[in-house]
């Protein structure tokens, strides 16, 4: 019996480290960083050229924010942004922003 | 195989040039032994007075597949873009045209589409859910 307990923990740890992001933290850090543009939960852009990002796919938001933090992708507001986050602060915000339900975004096309 | 840059670089323009070819199939070939006239030459995809439901048809085959994953040059979901900010699907598909942003594929689509067209597509994608 221990021996299972034993395999989940162990199974649960390696989960949720693949998981990767924590979407509570991520929710704190959106909160400091992101909110003022995107709002809080990444459905309310504060102008016409940002994004939605509530609902949009979590691997995709990791790609993109690693891409403003390391040069590949260009955006001078961005930059500052993404490169003050550590891996882990991206993986979270990704978490957060990619789960929420409520949002512009939808398959219908 | 090795992902160099180089490599990176060579597979990036084999798949923009796959995507002008398969895009331009509708159009009936020059003969083999005449130079295209200037006319034929032109870019396949600036012949649009195409429909929007047929001009989108570029952009369904990965982004209008739910779950759906590029291949290349990493793996990782294809972005929602329905519902997206009109002012952002014209700003990421500029910046893809100038280069700025460096997806192969993305580059291939952007450099052949008019700023008018772009808007099209983002206001047809930038709709709400029905």
């Amino acid at each position: 019996m221990k021996r299972v307990a034993l395999a989940l923990l162990a199974f649960s740890i390696a989960a949720s480290a693949y998981a990767g992001g924590n979407a509570a933290k991520g929710k704190e850090k959106a909160a400091q960083v992101c909110a003022a543009c995107h709002g809080p939960d990444g459905n309310k852009p504060s102008a016409p050229d940002q994004p939605v990002l509530a609902g949009q796919y979590e691997d995709y938001l990791v790609r993109a924010l690693t891409d403003y933090k390391n040069g590949r992708r260009n955006n001078a507001i961005m930059k500052g942004f993404a490169g003050q986050l550590s891996k882990q602060d991206i993986e979270d915000l990704a978490a957060w922003f990619s789960s929420q339900q409520q949002t512009a975004l939808h398959d219908q096309r | 195989m090795a992902n160099t840059p180089m490599v990176q670089a060579m597979l990036g323009a084999l798949i923009a040039f796959g995507m002008q070819s398969a895009l331009a199939q509708g159009k009936p070939k020059p003969p083999a032994d005449k130079a295209p006239s200037v006319q034929e030459n032109r870019p396949a995809m600036s012949e649009k007075s195409l429909p929007m439901e047929n001009f989108h048809a570029q952009c369904i085959g990965c982004h209008g597949i739910p779950g759906y994953k590029t291949a290349y040059p990493e793996v990782y979901h294809v972005p929602r873009i329905a519902g997206q900010q009109p002012g952002y699907i014209i700003a990421a598909l500029k910046a893809y045209k100038s280069g700025e942003r460096s997806h192969p594929s993305m580059r291939g689509i952007a450099a052949s589409l008019s700023e008018e067209e772009m808007k099209q597509l983002a206001e047809y994608y930038g709709a709400p859910a029905k």
